[in-house]
């Protein structure tokens, strides 16, 4: 009886060390994605700050940066990647989706204009 | 169990934000209006990028934008999702207090934010570019408002989620408030994101 109080103590503390664990892994993450989206902000900053970048290959690669930087966000910071997430993933690329569409579309009409 | 009863370490669920119904509507719905925001964004982004030359006499995006003062607001605004993270992270592990303070740090550096975009505006109206001043004017302030209006509304919601709760404790009910209080906050920097690439960044090189 003492022995099996005894492993039933144990493998509840063994659960709340793995929780624990698993938190400190995701606070990892975290920080990794936060050092991640500042290096992209001064990469970003630079490219068109210094004029050794030629201005018309900065801006495509800022437009790269900044997308890098929103996956960043949605998946790891929002936790998109997490399970239960297949609604609103769908909802946010069909939300994507569309804004691109939006974006060209009244740009270029305002352009062509 | 009564669903507005402080959750104890024993009882606490794995996923507090959807361990009922109405949290598991919340959620999916909350989702959706992101999905909408996305392209409400994308109207005002397109029209920005189709109007952002025509300044008439006004100054250009090149002569108006100053990046220290983008950069810092963008910091500030960057460490602001980093820290309501942490502020989920401390609700999953049923820390009210430790939720409480990072979202209170969330909030100051919003705020920061805000004052800095209020001065950034004030600026630009003493050297002639106003909300009627020209196209890329109203192009610029609703843009650019539109998302400052965000933050703003968002600091009002934590500020009223916090007080409400002040001495709650995490409970089922108020566990995804919390959480989609984050995920709207997190919204608002992904904005912020292609605002300081696309407006300041892109305008200053013409």
């Amino acid at each position: 009886m003492a022995d099996h109080n005894n492993t039933e103590t144990n493998i509840h503390r063994n659960e709340a060390l793995q929780r624990k664990l698993a938190f400190k892994e995701e606070r990892k993450h975290h920080n990794v994605s936060f050092i991640m989206m500042i290096l992209l902000t001064l990469v970003a900053f630079y490219a068109i700050w210094s004029d050794k970048v030629a201005d018309s290959f900065a801006v495509l690669f800022i437009l790269v940066l900044a997308v890098v930087q929103v996956f960043f966000q949605l998946y790891i910071w929002m936790h998109l990647s997490h399970k239960g997430h297949d609604f609103p993933l769908w909802g946010m690329i069909s939300g994507i989706l569309f804004a691109a569409i939006t974006v060209v579309g009244i740009a270029g009409l305002i352009w062509t204009s | 169990m009564d669903a507005g009863q402080r959750l104890t370490d024993a009882n606490f669920p794995e996923h507090p934000e959807k361990a009922t119904l109405e949290g598991k509507n919340k959620f999916l719905g909350f989702w959706l209006f992101l999905g909408g925001e996305t392209v409400l964004f994308a109207t005002l982004f397109g029209t920005y990028l189709g109007l952002r030359h025509m300044n008439m006499d006004g100054p250009s995006t090149e002569e108006l934008f100053k990046l220290p003062t983008v950069f810092l607001a963008t910091m500030l605004l960057l460490t602001s999702s980093l820290t309501s993270v942490y502020a989920v992270l401390a609700l999953k592990q049923n820390r009210v207090r430790t939720l409480q303070k990072w979202f209170i740090i969330t909030l100051i550096l919003g705020l920061g934010f805000l004052g800095l975009e209020v001065y950034e505006f004030m600026e630009y109206v003493h050297e002639g570019h106003t909300f009627t001043s020209s196209a890329f004017g109203s192009a610029f302030y609703t843009l650019v408002g539109f998302h400052g209006g965000h933050v703003a509304f968002g600091c009002l919601w934590i500020i009223t989620l916090l007080i409400r709760n002040w001495n709650r404790g995490i409970t089922l009910v108020n566990a995804p408030k919390y959480y989609l209080f984050a995920l709207y906050w997190h919204f608002v920097d992904v904005v912020w994101v292609f605002i300081f690439t696309v407006v300041y960044l892109m305008g200053k090189v013409g």
